[in-house]
């Protein structure tokens, strides 16, 4: 019998930035096998989230870091990361400026 | 700073999007101005704009650091923003990706819910129920010169659009570095409007496109009439854009981004033309320049406005507009964060706002 993979469930940290598309939460739990789906779930609940995360072709912004776990996943596998069980996702914007 | 709210009929209000946040100031006499902020603090706007067709519904095009593009509007005078349902972005499939909205305008008093967007990568977006649904124009987009276009120093932005008031078919756009471009069937095809107009850049100086527009502005009453700021001159159009004057003339600088009218004498246009090295004012004295006769003559205007050493100033193209008023006003906003101001249709200047963040834009509004 096959026993339906259950979905990873993650606690997802925003930057004060995002945090008014959230309904003002500092962080929101949402499910996914991978960083990508993660956004997609953080689209389908605050729409319009996931595009100051990601372009419209599905790329990373520049300027946003995602961590997970402490892991920047640009030095993982980009948003193919795959999550685990009670993940801990910080979404920060870069140092950059001047 | 005082805290916003709405303004009198008469009022002059003057939106100014800078580097740092979207401000405000107001006026009943134009000589006592007030500064006031906007729920848009610490934002990157690029342009805003007042829409008083249908209410006072104001939007602002914030090009955000870090977190995207967004085209927003408020009904409170910029006190809260909302965001459209249906915002500017690309289809997935035509693997662009938004950089900058540049320009938002609205339609012809005619069809009072429709506003125009335009944006980086060069495209033209449309609304048709004030702003809270937006579609990209097709024929622009599919232009079968599309993948020739280049960016000029801003990226491959769409900064100007001009709607023709008496016929519902025709509408220009300037995009750098691409050109002026027209539609006479609404939209549905293009056709390039730069005869004349000189791209001293490239190895033909005069091509069919390519030409580096940095501001177009129409006359107020004969529609045909265009003016047009670019990066190798200044110049005019009597036919729609069908072919371009060089208005230059006496003016110290080929070279310089903004472009005003008087409402009231059409033949009045003003600019600011710079050092196109450092991109500031050519001689140690910051000064605006004004054609009463169409762009025969230009002549100086510099009461009030700085000089000396050091005096380095630089408007970009949004950095200079005209109210509607008689004598008109026209106002200044410069990249160190001035804005300057006149309201004797620039006989004399007056500093109404400093210490702002860089000027990208002004844009000045009678209440209605």
């Amino acid at each position: 019998m096959d026993i339906p993979a259950t979905i990873p469930h993650a606690l997802v940290i925003l930057p004060h930035a995002l945090r008014e598309k959230a309904g003002n939460q500092p962080s929101v739990e949402v499910s996914g096998h991978t960083v990508r789906e993660i956004i997609a779930a953080l689209d389908h609940d605050y729409p319009g989230l996931g595009f100051s995360l990601c372009y419209e072709t599905g790329e990373l912004r520049p300027y946003v870091n995602v961590f997970l776990d402490r892991e920047n996943i640009r030095y993982l596998q980009g948003l193919d990361t795959p999550l685990r069980h009670g993940a801990t996702i910080h979404i920060l914007q870069s140092v950059a400026g001047g | 700073m005082g805290s916003n709210t709405t303004f009198s009929r008469g009022t002059v209000l003057v939106l100014v999007g800078t580097k740092r946040g979207l401000f405000l100031l107001n006026s009943r006499d134009r000589e006592r101005w007030e500064v006031t902020a906007t729920g848009l603090a610490g934002r990157r706007i690029f342009y805003a704009t007042l829409d008083q067709r249908t209410g006072h519904r104001m939007f602002a095009a914030d090009n955000g650091d870090f977190f995207g593009a967004f085209l927003r509007y408020s009904d409170d005078f910029g006190q809260t923003w909302q965001e459209p349902e249906q915002g500017i972005q690309f289809p997935e499939a035509s693997e662009q990706k938004l950089e900058n909205i540049w320009i938002i305008e609205p339609g012809r008093s005619s069809e009072p819910g429709t506003l125009y967007a335009g944006v980086d990568p060069a495209s033209l977006w449309i609304s048709s129920d004030s702003g809270v649904h937006w579609s990209m124009n097709d024929g622009l987009a599919n232009h079968p010169t599309r993948s020739r276009w280049e960016p000029g120093a801003g990226g491959l932005c769409l900064h100007s659009i001009i709607v023709d008031p008496t016929n519902a078919a025709r509408m220009w756009v300037g995009i750098s570095a691409v050109g002026c471009m027209r539609t006479d069937d609404g939209g549905q095809n293009w056709g390039f409007a730069n005869k004349n107009v000189r791209a001293d850049f490239l190895p033909e100086k005069y091509p069919e496109f390519g030409q580096c527009i940095h501001r177009m502005v129409q006359h107020p009453t004969q529609p045909d009439v265009l003016y047009q700021q670019n990066h190798c001159g200044i110049y005019k159009s009597i036919n729609a854009g069908d072919d371009w004057i060089d208005i230059q003339h006496n003016l110290p600088s080929e070279f310089g981004f903004p472009i005003a009218l008087d409402a009231h004498h059409p033949d009045t246009v003003f600019v600011v033309v710079e050092n196109p090295a450092g991109r500031h004012n050519v001689s140690e004295q910051f000064t605006v320049y004004r054609t009463q006769d169409g762009g025969e003559r230009w002549q100086p205007l510099t009461e009030g406005l700085p000089s000396g050493a050091g005096v380095s100033l630089g408007v970009l193209r949004h950095g200079m507009c005209a109210d509607t008023l008689d004598p008109c006003g026209v106002y200044v906003g410069t990249n160190t964060g001035q804005v300057f101001a006149s309201h004797d249709r620039g006989d004399s200047w007056s500093l109404i706002a400093d210490f702002l963040p860089p000027v990208y834009s002004v844009n000045a509004i009678v209440i209605e």
